[in-house]
């Protein structure tokens, strides 16, 4: 029968892999280091998912016989190990904190650990028939097997007498301790090792044992250890206070060896299942760090928070909705693209795309897809709003008024100018994650997008054309221009298209005058 | 500078090798098994290779015996990379005509040492 508990060593290097994953969140380092400890991350990720296929296969490192099995573990442990050596080999100033040189330590002690468990687990199998190995284990046979207790135990009793005598105890019990006399060397025992449960005297000189559960409750890092509070027969107060300030157990002396061994064994337990929680809540972590890695570079940040509050919403399948759609293109950018080498096409392209994605998330609209040099982006998708054509609106005209800024670089690296084209159309669209479930894009489909592409082919360079829908749904009070008439390919009637020159800084309808640039009060007032 | 030909079909032991070794100032080439690795050779002559035995397509062992059939590369340097604890593997990557051998995981600081004595750095 397998542990439903993961083992230790699988719990630890979750344990290591949560701690080194804050770090890559939390701190600030150059790209270079961080490549290596996402590297170092990776190979832990991957030694973690090897064991824990191990562990639900019912196998332990320590009894694993499979050639193939043990070469495959072996290899990600030493990869692991590798990685962490790298890191450590890197100048010291490059390691920016002790957290991390600290960690970068305990990945190594636990890769070694887990090697030599792994080798000397099957020297004593393979040694198995030999007299020796036969009386220990027949010596051994009544006591609790080791692998059902397991741990780093930390006592801290200011007298020695108890000291040593629970430190036989429990290590008799096939556990590791570490004995401290006060609060200092315990604290200090706490930062080098990983400690999996604490036995806590009460009455302590210096710092009580109420204040060191206190400073350890106040820890991140410390909290999640369990702590069995020992009592004298009259400190019945101070273990309830104790008990309330967050101690999980006590243990009254003199001690009983069995309730010793409960407390223990209930204690353990918890701290593996709260190392295989923060594992979870990492895995959760890190499937939301995949949303926003995924769709951050396309989506506005609200878009992405939507998604990873809902994270079902990445399911497959559309909804009907209305969105603004806006289409823009480089005019005459094949002629261009023809004349020059392939790199300075690219660097053309980063440009000015770039440029204007960013433009569009900040407008809280989507790319929806680059095609070359046009970009198709949309407002009102996933989440419609009433701004939506307003604020696709500004954002064309702030994307042509940022052309200037996109052709003094093109200028500065010796490329040519160019100049754009923007469609807009406001229309009924299946908006949704299109695609297979391993490729899967959110996006917009219908007619009304091809309609955009159609007012957009229109474009003279530097224009802005808007349909009678999107001006319709307009509140904004723009300075239009040239105004024609599509009958584009497959629609029976012919739609109107406007072209917008500005935003009217004019608070209210003017005269409109007979000249080619009217000042137009857009849609119907609410 | 020092052109060391890994050949390792384990991406990330890959990577994690290259990523050390360049450190300590050699230039790393990689192939992921070893008919790529003979390619390799061919292409361009590597100061030493860097040689795990357990390797797809073409095995180690018949990797090195490839290329010690070829006269040219008699004195190539190779050293295996075999998995550990496998008697019989140290006496076999040498009967292959491997210069010298490291057990995986890789102790580094080892291998480093076998690579400078090998390319007469030591």
């Amino acid at each position: 029968m397998s542990d439903p508990l993961p083992t230790r060593e699988l719990a630890r290097l979750q344990s290591l892999q949560i701690k080194l994953g804050q770090i890559l969140v939390k701190s600030k380092l150059n790209d270079a280091f961080r490549s290596d400890l996402e590297r170092l991350f990776a190979a832990i990720e991957n030694n973690v998912s090897k064991l824990e296929n191990l562990h639900d296969a019912g196998f332990a490192l320590q009894s694993l016989e499979d050639a193939q099995l043990r070469h495959d573990i072996r290899n990600a442990i030493g990869i692991t190990r590798g990685y962490a050596e790298l890191i450590r080999e890197s100048d010291t100033e490059e390691i920016p904190t002790a957290t991390l040189s600290n960690l970068l330590d305990k990945v190594i002690l636990w890769s070694n650990r887990s090697l030599s468990l792994l080798e000397n687990g099957k020297r004593k199998k393979n040694g198995a028939h030999s007299a020796t190995t036969n009386a220990i284990d027949s010596g051994s046979s009544h006591q609790i097997s080791t692998s059902q207790y397991e741990g780093n135990i930390l006592i801290l009793d200011d007298e020695p007498a108890n000291r040593d005598l629970l430190q036989r105890y429990i290590e008799q019990l096939g556990l590791t301790t570490f004995a401290c006399a006060n609060a200092n060397e315990a604290f200090d025992v706490l930062k080098h090792e990983d400690i999996d449960l604490i036995l806590l005297d009460l009455i302590m000189p210096q710092m009580s044992g109420h204040e060191v559960l206190a400073k350890l409750k106040e820890s991140q890092l410390w909290r999640a250890i369990p702590v069995v509070v020992i009592s004298g027969l009259g400190d019945q107060n101070e273990v309830i206070k104790c008990i309330e300030a967050g101690a999980e157990d006590y243990l009254q002396k003199p001690f009983n060896r069995t309730l010793l061994q409960a407390r223990l064994r209930a204690g353990l337990d918890r701290k593996r299942w709260v190392d295989t929680e923060r594992h979870l809540s990492n895995e959760l972590e890190k499937s939301q760090r995949f949303i926003k890695n995924t769709f951050g570079r396309y989506l506005s940040n609200e878009i992405v928070a939507n998604l990873l509050d809902n994270p079902d919403g990445l399911n497959m399948g559309g909804s009907l909705q209305t969105v603004t759609i806006l289409m823009a293109d480089i005019r005459k950018f094949t002629t261009i693209s023809e004349q020059l080498p392939p790199e300075k096409v690219v660097k053309i392209l980063n440009n000015y795309l770039g440029t204007m994605a960013d433009l569009i998330m900040e407008f809280g609209g989507t790319v929806d897809e680059f095609i070359g040099d046009a970009i198709l982006a949309m407002f009102g998708a996933p989440v419609t709003g009433p701004d939506d054509a307003d604020n696709a609106i500004r954002c064309a005209l702030t994307m042509q008024a940022s052309m200037k800024d996109v052709n003094q670089r093109n200028k500065e690296l010796g490329l040519p100018e160019i100049e754009m084209g923007i469609g807009i159309n406001t229309g009924e669209v299946v908006a949704g994650n299109i695609g297979s479930v391993k490729r899967a894009k959110y996006g917009v489909v219908g007619h009304a997008v091809n309609l955009t592409s159609r007012i957009e082919d229109q474009t003279r360079p530097g224009e802005i054309l808007i349909s009678a829908n999107t001006l319709n749904q307009s509140n904004l009070r723009l300075q239009t221009g040239r105004t024609i008439q599509l009958q584009p390919k497959g629609v029976s009637e012919t739609i109107t298209v406007t072209q917008v020159l500005s935003e009217s800084d004019h608070p209210i309808v003017e005269n409109i005058t007979e000249d080619s640039t009217t000042d137009y009060r857009a849609g119907g007032e609410q | 500078m020092t052109d060391i030909l890994l050949v390792e079909d384990n991406e990330l032991n890959r990577d994690m090798l290259t990523r050390r070794l360049n450190r300590k100032g050699f230039e790393v080439r990689t192939a992921g098994d070893g008919q790529q690795a003979l390619d390799e050779i061919a292409s361009k002559r590597p100061d030493l290779v860097l040689l795990d035995m357990d390797l797809p397509i073409l095995n180690g062992w018949e990797t090195s015996a490839a290329i010690r059939a070829n006269e040219s590369l008699a004195d190539l340097p190779v050293i295996a990379l075999t998995a550990h604890a496998m008697t019989g593997d140290k006496q076999k990557a040498l009967d292959a005509g491997c210069n010298d051998y490291a057990t995986k995981p890789v102790d580094f600081p080892d291998l480093l040492e076998k690579i400078n004595h090998l390319l007469g750095n030591a």
